[in-house]
């Protein structure tokens, strides 16, 4: 055996248990979390690093928060270099800039230590309820021109001093969030969560000593990275490029520009440049650069080497060009806070591009999701709710398969309850379902788009809305139709008002709102399309008849 | 709000003209109020009596609705196969004039009657490996070993299942028809049950050549027409022929002699469908076939010890069903498990393992409760009250005449989360200060778990459950023993080894004949009536105390 080597059943075990700490940590923070988009949505990510912050592994939760983290923890080391810390000290950030690009994202990094020495640390992420400012959720997009107006903005603190929660930075921070209970439940379970995870890994480098594992770190960058080299160096050499645009970032504003310049070298690295796309917004949906790589990473990952277990080694040919001052690269204090919605665009834009080189791993367009924040003070117990809610509707064809419903695109979230929604908040939910003949035509077709209706059981509440593709369909590709555009209706048995995709509003009691998402982009000429799918669904009522024959030229005794 | 029975009527209409046999139902927050969906029950009994009805608040009452109907989707999916299934065996049963008491293992270890299986079968989906996985534990007990991969092999599938600590793996809820094993991507099903891999390699796995390459299963000949060398229609190659033609599998002593098999159809199977195409002898064809198979269980093996976190090298396997112990050496050499162990009985472990079994009821509320020090023992003896009812009630349907054992455990969590944890409550009588026993079982559990303690919050108890289980007085006997024959056999045959150079004289040795501290150096072939274990050269087999065969895996051997 050579010196510096890892016998391969050693590199395999401690490989695989980083990762199941990194699942087991998000599975902890999942069962101890108070709020529904944590502990129903899964809007969470974890990871491990190693001394110096290096990132080793990563669970398998929400990409936008797991591409950030390689950044953020080496920011918060900056603050708080190893030597100033102690076992049982915690470190809490939400900013934009360092973090994941909005303020309702909180980070807490722990350092692991044996025998006085820190050996690593552990990190998760989370989307609380609520942190302060404009609107419930404090995702408000419109009329927000500063991030200042979105609620507190925490800077790396120490957030637990040697295993004892810092209760004066708890109380600075709860008095500024409407939703104190679930965010104090959320922070406490982010640190619940480190605490097991710290555990394991300790356990882990006693078991091997801390000598073999730090050699099985570098192995695992070092095979993270040549693996990844080696997917990308099979992309055909060249530049791809795309763009598609936003509807408008609030009322009666411009779309927004999305272009990409991808290109590979053939050599095994790839370059992103977004620097065509438009300026900063004056509004709160600006991409921090943390958050573009995250997603541009995840499209490489996606495309090119799914199955690898990311690693900081997986992200190092990956690199970003981005204008300053750009949409995807913004200055602070830039807002940003309804930036969740531009997470399936920044893949669409990619997956865009890549169809060029690619054209059997691209797909139409996703259906855009909704993630509408309703809030205000529950009337039967005086306290505020924030009902966030996180609708999911259809991916684009794909080759060989047509586009799934009602699933998580990229991001990894899950579908809240309805029975979650109507037990903690004053809501009820009269419909939720596809709508037939949304998803775009195509050999393969794009998945339908969802409705979901709720009526508000509370005498007043804000709804701040959080969509797009009101405006610029999904777009299909290689003769896929575009999906059907979204509409989102207040009172639909009544005047059925239209809204708009990122108004803030109030409503009453007794509205009911109708959110109907986007249907998917299809895949290949619809004329291709083979006749049993067709009929399939017309059976299933995916598609009506008479889309199926003004689509597809199908009937029933063609069929026959 | 009213049920609309006009709907339900339609629903009914519907169901019928399209000739359904078996119905789910499941209605929003029918967890918490059952009312409408026992409504549309009867409703059912009213206008189409011949309808199986699952309704999702009996099934699974618990919150959240995709897992509850999925769940109740399931169960009424399975219903009516397992219903006239068993009353077919119960009267079948009746008519040999077998009077004992019939019942059936559940996916969490436990027994239950026939009746409530029949009513919720969802209950006993993994009951097969359940039973296997018990087997195991009590192998690993008896000689002393409490960290156990469980290898099961049969006629159509392989199962992989863990004992760490000594305790079977079991999840509170699980997924059917997982892709690629990966979590979400299965039918969630909330039924406690055992970790298990299933992959699709038994016996009578197929073999076919697949553009120059050997694929094995998933698809299997089974029991009939079952592999060539039975010579009962069969003629597609599968594992069996592949182990006859190479020597594992005595074909004048299957089965215990029962059945004799025929070689050399075997052979002519295998050169046809893989020799031929591929241009390799039927020895060879035979060995690939071999290898395929063992190879992909190996990535099944990999999936429950090492990316699970459990270190192969500190893992025993114990390996059964009819050709579990004829690959289980090959599997563990290659991850580094350093002992087999092939238990006495192996050929029919998990029915060793259901013997083991107790009646088992667990009869479980949601009633969500904030418990308070003084004042929830009240509300709390309460529901164990109705509770003990309806366990009883099921306790004398299953075992008339005998007092079951009691335990209480509760789904506990702090007022604000969504998930709870596994509560173990205090035995002994509910009074006033139960509540307060409550929240401290509570805390401790919590504090074991996730090292963490919020002391200002509250806690709150979701689902109560009582488990009723009937002892079994003196049923538990050791599992170990030993077949007496009064001629063990003894000899050799030419058996396929390519690390000493293909077909080896290879002995051949009568598990009867063995004694205590036996020792038997590989290649050997050790037989017994309903299996066969293959002892690879360079390892080593001892007979144990308990009558079970110990294989000493020598990882540095080529795998």
């Amino acid at each position: 055996m050579k010196a510096r080597s890892v016998d391969p059943i050693t590199l395999t075990v401690i490989w695989n248990c980083l990762i199941s700490i990194a699942d087991e940590l998000g599975v902890t923070l999942r069962h101890t979390a108070f709020s529904e988009g944590v502990r129903e949505g899964d809007d969470f990510s974890t990871a491990i690093f190693d001394r110096n912050a290096v990132m080793i592994a990563q669970g398998n939760f929400s990409p936008g928060h797991l591409g950030s983290m390689p950044a953020v923890a080496k920011t918060v080391m900056q603050y708080f270099p190893a030597d100033t810390l102690k076992p049982g000290d915690s470190v809490l950030v939400n900013d934009s800039f360092i973090g994941a690009g909005h303020f309702p994202d909180t980070y807490e990094i722990m350092p692991v230590f044996i025998e006085g020495r820190v050996i690593g640390f552990v990190a998760c992420s989370a989307h609380q309820v609520d942190m302060g400012g404009a609107a419930p959720g404090s995702q408000k997009v419109h009329g927000v021109t500063e991030a200042f107006q979105e609620g507190l903005r925490i800077l790396p603190v120490r957030f637990v001093r040697e295993g004892k929660i810092d209760e004066d930075i708890l109380r600075i921070v709860l008095g500024n969030v409407r939703m104190p209970d679930k965010v104090r439940g959320d922070l406490l379970a982010q640190h619940t969560a480190n605490l097991t995870a710290s555990v394991r890994l300790a356990k882990m480098f006693n078991a091997y000593g801390v000598d073999v594992v730090e050699r099985a770190y570098e192995a695992i960058l070092d095979r993270s990275e040549a693996n990844m080299r080696a997917a990308l160096a099979e992309v055909p050499a060249g530049t791809y490029s795309f763009e598609d645009h936003l509807d408008d970032y609030g009322p009666g504003t411009p779309p927004i520009k999305m272009a990409v310049d991808i290109t590979f070298d053939g050599k095994g690295e790839v370059e992103f440049d977004f620097s065509r796309s438009s300026d900063t917004v004056p509004a709160a949906l600006n991409s921090y650069i943390n958050y573009t790589r995250a997603y541009a990473v995840f499209a490489i990952k996606a495309f090119c080497n799914a199955l690898e277990p990311q690693t900081e080694g997986t992200m190092r040919p990956i690199k970003l060009k981005v204008r300053e001052g750009c949409f995807f690269n913004p200055k602070f204090p830039a807002p940003s806070g309804g930036r969740p919605i531009l997470q399936i665009r920044i893949f669409d834009t990619i997956n865009g591009a890549l169809a060029k080189a690619l054209p059997h791993r691209a797909m139409g367009a996703f259906s855009h999701w909704s993630n509408p924040n309703i809030g205000g003070i529950d009337d039967r117990t005086g306290r505020p709710f924030v009902m966030y809610d996180v609708s999911l509707a259809g991916y684009g064809g794909r080759y060989g398969k047509d586009g799934l419903e009602g699933m998580t695109p990229v991001m990894n979230c899950s579908n809240i309850p309805i029975e979650v929604h109507e037990t903690f908040n004053p809501v009820r939910i009269h419909h939720f379902g596809f709508i037939p003949d949304t998803g775009g035509a195509g050999r393969w077709r794009g998945g339908c788009g969802i409705r979901k209706d709720i009526e508000l059981l509370n005498s007043t509440a804000t709804l701040s809305h959080l969509g797009d593709r009101h405006v610029f369909q999904p777009y299909g590709i290689f003769g896929g139709k575009p999906g059907a555009l979204a509409e989102s209706v207040l009172n639909p048995q009544g005047n059925g008002e239209r809204l708009h995709s990122k108004e803030t509003r109030q409503i009453k009691r007794g509205d009911v709102i109708s959110f109907r998402l986007s249907g998917a982009g299809g895949y290949g000429k619809p004329a291709e399309r083979v006749s049993e799918a067709i009929s399939r669904d017309v059976a299933e009522g995916y598609v009506t008849r008479e889309a199926a024959q003004r689509d597809y030229g199908w009937s029933l005794l063609a069929d026959k | 709000m009213s049920l609309d029975l006009d709907s339900v009527d339609r629903a009914i209409e519907e169901m019928l003209k399209a000739g359904r046999e078996t119905v789910a139902v499941s209605l929003l927050h029918a967890y918490a109020n059952p009312e409408h969906e026992r409504d549309i029950r009867e409703q059912f009994a009213k206008r189409a009596p011949h309808l199986l009805v699952s309704i999702s608040s009996e099934v699974s009452p618990k919150f959240r609705e995709y897992e509850r109907t999925s769940t109740t989707v399931t169960n009424a999916y399975v219903k009516p196969i397992v219903d006239r299934y068993l009353r077919h065996l119960d009267e079948a049963l009746a008519a040999r004039g077998i009077r004992t008491k019939l019942f059936v293992m559940q996916s969490n270890g436990g027994l239950i009657s026939p009746d409530l299986a029949r009513d919720f079968p969802v209950r006993i989906i993994e009951s097969g490996p359940a039973a296997g996985i018990l087997m195991s534990a009590i192998v690993g007990k008896e000689e002393g070993r409490d960290q156990i991969i469980t290898f099961d092999m049969g006629g159509t599938t392989a199962k992989l299942g863990a004992i760490d600590d000594g305790a079977p793996a079991i999840m509170p809820t699980f997924e059917v028809d997982l892709v690629r094993y990966k979590k979400g991507s299965g039918l969630p099903i909330n039924v406690p049950a055992i970790e298990m891999i299933e992959i699709g390699a038994g016996g009578g796995s197929i073999a076919r050549d697949n553009k120059g390459m050997i694929v094995v299963g998933p698809d299997s000949a089974g029991a009939d027409p079952g592999p060539i060398c039975y010579r009962l229609g069969g003629d597609a190659p599968t594992i069996t022929d592949a182990n006859v033609v190479l020597g594992y599998i005595s074909p004048d002593w299957f089965n215990g002699g029962a059945m004799r098999l025929d070689k050399q159809a075997a052979e002519r199977g295998i050169k046809r469908a893989i020799a031929d195409p591929l241009g390799i002898s039927t020895e060879q064809a035979a060995w690939g076939i071999h290898l395929v198979a063992t190879s992909n269980m190996e990535n099944a093996l990999r999936i429950v010890s090492v990316e699970r976190g459990r270190d192969p090298r500190h893992y025993t396997m114990v390996a059964f069903g009819g050709a579990g112990p004829l690959h289980a050496a090959r599997m563990a050499r290659s991850v580094g498990i350093p002992v087999v162990i092939v238990p006495y009985g192996a050929g029919v472990g998990s029915a060793m393992g259901l013997l083991q079994a107790e009646p088992r009821i667990d009869v479980t509320a949601t009633r969500v409760l904030r418990l308070d020090a003084e004042r929830s023992g009240r509300e709390i003896g309460g529901v164990y009250r109705e509770l003990e009812m309806q366990a009883s009630q099921d306790a004398r349907r299953m075992s008339p005449g005998r007092e079951p054992q009691w335990s209480r455990y509760a789904q506990m969590r702090y007022a604000g989360q969504g998930f709870e944890i596994h509560v173990d409550l205090p035995a002994g009588p509910i009074d006033d200060d139960y509540g307060q026993r409550a929240i401290d079982a509570f805390k401790q559990a919590y504090l074991r778990r996730h090292k963490f303690l919020d002391l200002e919050g509250s806690v709150e108890a979701v689902d109560w459950t009582l488990v009723a289980t009937i002892r079994s007085n003196g049923r538990a006997v050791a599992l170990g023993g030993r077949r007496d024959a009064a001629e063990p056999r003894r000899g050799k045959r030419l058996a396929w080894f390519p690390e000493v150079g293909g077909y080896t004289e290879t002995a051949i040795v009568d598990r009867a004949a063995l004694a205590d501290g036996n020792r038997i150096a590989g290649p050997a072939i050790i037989e017994d009536p309903d299996c066969t274990a293959v002892v690879l050269p360079g390892d080593v087999a001892c007979m144990s105390g308990k009558g079970h065969i110990v294989i000493e895996i020598n990882s540095e051997a080529s795998p």
